[in-house]
């Protein structure tokens, strides 16, 4: 199987993973932990994979899907990290600050597909006065942009990344990306430590 | 119809919009208990748009509001249109909808979620991988490790989840009409505090065991001043951490810091490169 349709089918993939995350399901099948291992073995390279998944995971744990805000978003983080490492061909250090920057910027196309959806509500309530109940297919129409940005926008890092990954002076930065990389799970424990303390150890 | 209720609430969040939420998915969601309590199709037309109203709450525990709204659609429906039920119905889901969120982000975005990724970290470990720690570490495990890890966290979280899902839909049914409805299903405040120690005692452990690690794989490799450089600057990167939090920092932020710094000091200012391991 060649890269080009490796990295089709990966892409996919991540935009169908990605529903988990808030539209369908809410197993959490769309979390970086997940989402690397899987789609670094389907590229050839799992336990990069797996590494960029969790360090990922460890990170993204800080933010919190709670009242409406829009996190940075794990699914396309991970997805791009893990293609621009396979598919791009970036070294895996580079690979995963491409991932972190991926899965923030991710976010306010998140946030404006879920204010596209807004326009729903007049069409679904017009077509129910009209005495037509079938809403599945609204929702499924919604879920089907949403993989489709998804999936669009991994397939679009890993674009990204092979340019960058093209330009001779990258390879440069590796030493100190590799350093950053090696210090990252510290601060992911950090975050998980610290989250429980602050629970079990609350002011007042 | 409890079950088509219950496959249906799993799409609950599908048409999530920032003008009324969850309304489309809860809608969705409810048409069967509609369905079987207005056979009417005027009267089922009115009971869908009265539920395509704004709703929000936590979507594992929107069952047990979705159960107490179909229970109170059915027993206003079984009144004649029961105008007095149906007027206490919106204040009765509001109610219910914010309370239900506040007990369920504590129990599923606060612990259970982060609880997954330990649960992954020590299944990593307890089969030897440690690539999560040291990024430089060549290992070969089995894609079904890489695998195992993740998915047990998953599987313990779904089993909650889906758990709650449909003992909260059930509960909610059967005592549905009141503002306080299956709000006593469990003794929610003991399972926040148990999970919080749970959580606390397997970073406490995750932390130990990679410092541990850390200390193990480099004992006898290294002089002792560089083992407790190597030692250190972990810890510098828990206190940086930290301060960073106190200043309101998000991770991206120190983890940005940690990058620019590192590429001015070995990319461009080319110090030998450091390992922390080995």
């Amino acid at each position: 199987m060649t890269a080009a349709l490796k990295a089709l089918i990966s892409a996919a993939l991540a935009g169908l993973l990605g529903l988990d995350s808030v539209q369908a399901g809410q197993f959490l099948l769309s979390r970086p932990a997940f989402v690397g291992p899987l789609l670094g073995w389907l590229n050839g390279c799992p336990v990069e994979g797996a590494k960029l998944g969790i360090l990922l995971e460890l990170l993204y744990i800080d933010f919190i899907p709670v009242g409406g805000v829009v996190p940075p978003n794990g699914t396309a983080a991970a997805a791009v990290g893990v293609l621009a490492h396979s598919a791009g061909g970036l070294a895996p250090s580079l690979a995963f600050f491409f991932g972190l920057a991926a899965g923030v910027l991710y976010a306010p196309l998140e946030y404006r597909l879920r204010a596209a959806r807004s326009g729903l509500n007049a069409l679904v309530e017009a077509q129910v006065a009209a005495g037509d109940f079938r809403l599945g297919r609204w929702l499924a129409r919604a879920m089907l942009v949403e993989n489709l940005a998804l999936s669009g926008f991994a397939l679009a890092g890993a674009g990204l990344a092979a340019l960058v990954a093209s330009v001779p002076w990258t390879a440069r930065l590796y030493p100190g990306t590799d350093f950053a990389y090696s210090l990252m799970p510290w601060l992911g424990l950090s975050g998980l430590y610290f989250r429980f303390r602050t629970q079990v150890y609350k002011k007042g | 119809m409890l079950l088509s209720m219950f496959a249906r609430s799993f799409l609950l969040q599908a048409g999530w919009n920032y003008e009324r939420f969850q309304n489309l998915g809860f809608a969705f969601s409810l048409q069967p208990a509609l369905e079987k309590a207005y056979p009417d199709k005027e009267a089922r037309k009115a009971a869908l748009l009265r539920h395509l109203e704004i709703f929000n709450t936590q979507p594992y525990m929107a069952s047990f509001v979705l159960g107490n709204v179909a229970s109170m659609e059915e027993k206003a429906a079984a009144e004649g249109g029961g105008e007095e039920a149906l007027k206490r119905l919106p204040g009765v889901k509001q109610a219910l909808a914010s309370s239900f969120a506040s007990i369920g982000d504590r129990i599923f975005w606060g612990r259970l979620k982060p609880m997954t990724t330990q649960i992954c970290l020590l299944v990593w470990a307890a089969c030897g991988f440690y690539g999560w720690l040291f990024t430089g570490m060549d290992a070969a495990p089995s894609a079904g490790v890489l695998l195992a890890g993740p998915l047990a966290g998953i599987a313990v979280y779904s089993v909650f989840s889906v758990y709650l899902r449909w003992t909260g839909l059930k509960a909610g049914y059967e005592c549905g009409g009141c503002a306080n409805c299956a709000l006593d299903a469990a003794n929610w405040p003991r399972l926040i505090r148990l999970l919080s120690a749970a959580g606390f005692a397997m970073s406490l452990a995750i932390v130990l065991l990679a410092f541990g690690l850390l200390a193990g794989f480099n004992c006898g490799a290294c002089r002792p001043s560089d083992l407790a450089l190597k030692l250190g600057l972990p810890l510098a990167v828990l206190a940086l951490h930290r301060v960073m939090r106190a200043l309101g920092r998000s991770v991206f932020f120190t983890a940005g810091l940690v990058l620019a710094v590192s590429v001015l000091v070995f990319s461009l200012l080319k110090m030998e490169p450091f390992k922390l391991y080995l």
